[in-house]
């Protein structure tokens, strides 16, 4: 029997028995191997899982939404990673958010397929050389299809999509497809950890990655700290609000003309509460900055120490608002009187500042990290800090 | 860190925090930092007594981008389209407010024509930004408003025709990068103030769809009505602004009290509400785009001719110094008072320049308005605030 067909690679229509039942008159037929079936059921189904962090997720949105509608392709967005076959990887992943793509992605069952949509997640964009931000998804989880774009329009998306799904019949009938290897881009794009398709790439890194991922929700859950608050009595109508003669009061000279007038620390909460009783009643913002020695208000021939500038924003509400700005400063570690007392605000506004250029605040009741991990080393906005500190297993 | 405020919070007192057994053990649900109603990557651990949330510790910083940092790398004119993915619902916003602080420092005067023209941008990204809160909003809150992906089907279709504009002028949907250091990049094209009357005819008649859909409708009043209240000292003194501001009945808006662009040659009306609950924040909103559908049609026919940019040609990306000194300069943005505080040093680059955010201080109303209310009130809280995580962690 030399001419049995080898049924694996034979279209079915060339099947001997189809074509004899084709010659059979006043019969229509259709076959189809069970294979071919899976084949277009999966492609036409694939279920994404948006892994949105940012712009990009909004152009994920405007893809489902009204006018692009992803679900004419039988892509139907599913909020939970245990019901997705896609997951798409819209937005900026931060050293913070790595470790929660990567535990989603161990989530979703087999087969499962990855679209890194928007330059971001490709690899990083501008932000790909900053302390936070990971070089391209692909650095954690292998990525199937790339759409390029800040942020990719919704038909670019789509066609992402599309291609995926050609991508996913061809993986079904046995053929695999890869990206063009191209070494002089791979060089080019080269991030600072390898991705998982480089050579180089370690196992130990593979494993120093999923580890964090299992453990970052424990570390990283703090303890709620109790504090009592009680809203303050009604504040009294707005006064005229004179700022300058409340500074002259205090002795503060307000003659500078690079900046705002600077307060001695001792009397910074007094002018805080002051200012407020007159009709400043809205936080708007404090902002510290670290100046390293011989960098001073004058430029860089200054010869000050090295020291903080902390600047304090309030404002009056209604018609004609108001701004007060000062500033005080402090040497490397000595504390800053805390402005919580008196406006709730700068909890979480002080807590930044302590996070990302280090000032201490004294009486904050809760000064921990606000943007940066818990167990993060140094206060990236100091001068001192390079912008593109590595942060294992990560960057 | 939790506090409790001293204030009737539910109307239903079956759900009052008085019913919290503090005997009783807690179950710890980590809320985020990936979840589709969480408006981006925002965590949340709730400490839960059956249903209710008795306290509410969040956790933000997972899109932390270090823009901050950036800024400090990159020269002035670098910065513009890296402030864009700040507020990624209201790019045009962002450029603005940071080319607001250049210009100010530059003591450069910004020519007529081109202060229109952002006036009208301001506007139109906040009619698109509030378009997109209200679809999202009301995707939060379920399955009660028609199956819950109406009210988001019907906004983003408005929201489109805006974004369409946009790119008319600029060339892309959003991150548009269409603001300078002195005025604006693009003019706006032949025949679009004709294109814009058109699409602002047709959102307004759909104005009264939408509201059918939410104010009007029985089932969004139970979840909203008395949910999230927010009492407007304590709204004043986290920083809370915008329309978070005035839905808790404090009549500001730097439109009107500390006018910029050319705010000061029109008239304004503040929408306010009393209440500070979610449908009072919803009632805002929705007064607003009206308002701004208004203001744009009064100004898109009148504006003035003449030059777009009033600062001299750039050469090279170095060119552009600013004299060592301070600013803060502030404007209203859709979410609020988004304040750009910048240091130079008389240097290309900037030493030190942050962006004082909205949605960070709106954020941190959530431990105190929060607990006593449900989990299913927690995601009503969190969208009528309406956080754009990219502008919180930076």
């Amino acid at each position: 029997m030399s001419s049995k067909p080898n049924l694996d690679t034979t279209a079915p229509f060339e099947h001997p028995l189809y074509k004899t039942l084709e010659k059979l008159p006043g019969l229509s037929l259709g076959t189809a191997s069970i294979d071919d079936l899976l084949a277009w059921g999966l492609t036409n189904s694939l279920w994404v899982f948006p892994m949105a962090t940012s712009c990009c997720g909004i152009e994920l949105m405007a893809s489902a939404a009204s006018r692009v509608d992803l679900d004419r392709m039988g892509t139907i967005v599913r909020a939970t990673p245990r019901q997705a076959d896609v997951m798409v990887v819209a937005g900026t992943i931060t050293v913070k958010m790595a470790p929660r793509v990567l535990k989603l992605w161990e989530q979703m069952p087999e087969p499962k397929w990855c679209i890194a949509m928007g330059s971001c997640a490709i690899s990083g964009d501008f932000y790909r050389n900053l302390y936070s931000v990971i070089p391209g998804i692909d650095t954690v989880i292998p990525v199937d299809v790339y759409v390029p774009g800040c942020p990719p329009n919704p038909e670019a998306l789509m066609h992402g999509l599309l291609r995926l799904q050609e991508k996913v019949h061809a993986a079904r009938r046995g053929v695999k497809v890869v990206r063009d290897p191209n070494p002089e881009l791979m060089a080019i794009t080269k991030p600072s950890i390898p991705r998982l398709c480089d050579a180089e790439r370690t196992e130990e890194l593979t494993r120093a990655q999923a580890d964090d991922a299992m453990r970052v929700t424990e570390e990283q859950t703090s303890e709620p700290l109790e504090v009592a608050y009680a809203p303050s009595t009604p504040l009294p109508p707005v006064f005229a609000p004179d700022f300058a003669g409340l500074l002259r009061e205090l002795g503060v000279d307000a003659s500078s003309t690079e900046g705002p007038p600077i307060v001695p620390l001792a009397r910074h909460y007094e002018l805080a509460r002051r200012l407020k009783d007159l009709g400043y009643r809205q936080y708007v913002s404090v902002v510290a900055s670290h100046w390293p020695a011989g960098l001073g208000r004058k430029g860089k021939d200054d010869t000050e120490p090295e020291h903080y500038e902390i600047a304090y924003i309030l404002r009056t509400v209604g018609r004609g608002s108001r701004v007060a700005t000062w500033v005080v400063r402090a040497a490397i570690g000595e504390p800053v009187p805390t402005l919580f007392p008196l406006f709730a605000g700068a909890d979480w506004q002080e807590r930044e500042q302590y996070d990302l250029v280090g000032v201490r605040f004294a009486g904050h009741p809760d000064l921990r990290r606000l943007m940066m991990a818990e167990n993060y080393v140094g206060h990236p906005l100091r001068r001192d800090f390079p912008s593109d500190a590595p942060a294992a297993p990560w960057r | 860190m939790l506090r409790t405020l001293q204030v009737e919070r539910r109307v239903d007192p079956h759900l009052s925090i008085d019913r919290y057994d503090p005997e009783a053990e807690l179950l710890l649900l980590h809320f985020g930092p990936q979840h589709p109603a969480t408006h981006g990557v925002f965590r949340m651990d709730l400490y839960l007594d059956g249903e209710i949330v008795v306290k509410c510790v969040p956790y933000v910083g997972y899109l932390h981008r270090a823009v901050e940092k950036l800024c400090e790398v990159l020269t002035y004119s670098q910065v513009t389209p890296i402030v864009d993915k700040n507020d990624y619902v209201s790019p045009m916003t962002n450029e603005q407010a940071i080319n607001l602080a250049f210009e100010k420092l530059l003591g450069l005067e910004v020519p007529r024509r081109a202060r229109w023209i952002r006036t009208v941008f301001a506007e139109m990204q906040r009619i698109a930004s509030h378009l997109l809160w209200l679809g999202t909003f009301a995707m939060d809150l379920g399955g009660a408003l028609g199956g819950g992906a109406t009210v988001f089907m019907h906004a983003f279709r408005e929201r489109e025709s805006i974004m369409d504009l946009f790119e008319e002028v600029s060339g892309s949907r959003f991150h548009y990068n269409t603001h300078t250091i002195g005025g604006n990049r693009h003019d706006i094209p032949a025949g679009w103030s004709g294109r814009v009357k058109q699409a602002l005819d047709v959102i307004e008649a759909r104005i009264g769809e939408y509201e059918a859909m939410t104010l009007e409708n029985r089932i969004f009043h139970e979840r909203t009505r008395g949910v999230g209240v927010l009492d407007g000292t304590l709204a004043l003194e986290l920083g809370i602004t915008g329309p978070n501001l005035r839905a808790s009945g404090v009549d500001h808006d730097l439109r009107r009290d500390a006018p910029f662009h050319a705010y000061d040659e029109i008239t304004v009306n503040v929408i306010t509400a009393e209440g500070g609950d979610c449908l009072a924040r919803t009632q805002v909103r929705m007064g607003e785009l009206r308002e701004s559908i208004r203001i744009v049609r009064a100004m898109i026919d009148s504006i003035p001719e003449g030059p777009i940019n009033g600062g001299k040609p750039i050469k090279l990306v170095n060119s552009i110094k600013i004299p060592a000194g301070q600013t803060y300069v502030a404007m209203e943005t859709p979410r609020g008072e988004l304040g750009t505080y910048l240091i130079a040093d008389g240097s290309p680059k900037a030493q030190r320049l942050k962006i004082r955010p909205p949605s960070l201080h709106a954020l941190s109303a959530m431990p105190y308005i929060l607990p006593g209310g449900t989990v299913s009130d927690a995601l009503a809280i969190l969208g009528s605030l309406d956080p754009i995580m990219g502008e919180v962690d930076r």
